[in-house]
């Protein structure tokens, strides 16, 4: 078992697995695949916009449960040493690291609520209902991260 | 209940799923955006498909939702400048951690430390955009209120309703505590939910 999911499946299993899962939430409760959603979910129950948590936040209190179960059936987690490229260039234990990533963090939450989505929301829930806007923004965050990420590691 | 159980259940399978592709190495997403891996796409590509496929035929069925009973309809949207400008903020921060909401959510509950920097600024993020969005309302909701303003300075784009004649004006504080009421009541942000 640990051997199994320590290695990730073919992409044709795992991506109509995840089409399904998509699919699942429109056959079961009529509403768009997204994660960010319940991270919005979160900040709007806290700061007194909600009374309560929706559907989102569940969405995403599952995904906590499943990345947690995935990580007891596998026995290790799926990021093995440091953090990708910036604990490469400024060693695990900089506060640099930490700073890039709550701004990356920021980029992420103002860019996708303004965007209307996440790569879930828009690259998945929205791309697959055929939404022009989400097929425009997927196309958008892939270019400039794919241009960012060139960047990137022309300069580390 | 039930709608709350089938997004818990659903993420579960979601939250699995990604973490055995390794969506949440941000290794393997760097190496998707350097475009040395073709297996996000291909995986990406094949969810879309399926999941597109899937909702053509539940709408061409004319399907119910099994729990709540409404019909099966996405909305779509045609594209505005705030597609563009919010996805390229995204990507730039995607390319920075490479991590997505969903990937960070995952990375948390395997105890990958890093990763609570990374949701702290999604936290972060999204509150400095409700923040705006609900002082652009504010704005907004009191030029409604104020109606046509006598100088030069007016806001072209801001709506205006000329008030009724005979309507009491407000004091500034009471202005500013019915706008924070309706605010409260979750009235002002205009793209709720829908991620």
């Amino acid at each position: 078992m640990h051997h199994l999911l320590q290695h990730r499946p073919a992409f044709y299993v795992l991506g109509p697995a995840l089409g399904l899962i998509v699919l699942g939430l429109a056959a079961t409760i009529n509403e768009r695949f997204g994660v960010l959603g319940g991270f919005s979910n979160v900040v709007e129950r806290a700061t007194g916009r909600t009374r309560t948590l929706g559907w989102r936040a569940w969405l995403l209190l599952g995904l906590l449960l499943g990345g947690l179960l995935h990580r007891l059936l596998s026995g290790a987690p799926t990021v093995h040493h440091g953090f990708g490229w910036l604990t490469r260039t400024f060693g695990s234990g900089s506060v640099l690291v930490g700073m890039f990533l709550l701004l990356a963090g920021g980029l992420i939450g103002y860019g996708a609520k303004t965007a209307g989505g996440c790569t879930s929301g828009n690259g998945l829930g929205g791309c697959s209902a055929g939404s022009t806007a989400s097929f425009a923004a997927t196309a958008t965050f892939m270019v400039t991260a794919i241009g960012l990420s060139f960047l990137i590691r022309g300069l580390t | 209940m039930r709608v709350r159980a089938a997004a818990c259940l659903l993420g579960i399978a979601f939250g699995f799923m990604i973490s055995w592709g390794q969506f949440s190495d941000p290794e393997r997403i760097r190496q998707m955006l350097l475009l040395e891996d073709p297996y996000m796409y291909l995986m990406m590509g094949s969810s879309i498909a399926v999941a597109m496929l899937g909702l053509r035929v539940l709408r061409a069925r004319r399907a119910r939702a099994l729990i709540t009973g409404a019909p099966v309809t996405i909305a779509t949207q045609r594209p505005e400048r705030r597609h563009f400008v919010g996805a390229a903020i995204f990507g730039v921060g995607w390319a920075i951690a490479d991590s997505c909401p969903g990937p960070i959510a995952a990375q948390l509950s395997q105890g990958v430390a890093w990763s609570a920097f990374t949701a702290a600024g999604v936290l972060c993020g999204v509150w400095l955009y409700l923040r705006r969005q609900d002082r652009l309302s504010l704005t907004q909701s009191r030029l409604r209120r104020r109606g046509p303003a006598s100088g030069s300075h007016r806001p072209t784009a801001a709506p205006s309703v000329p008030a009724a004649s005979g309507t009491p004006r407000v004091s500034a504080a009471e202005d500013l505590d019915r706008d924070l009421g309706d605010l409260r009541r979750g009235a002002a942000d205009p793209h709720p939910a829908g991620l």
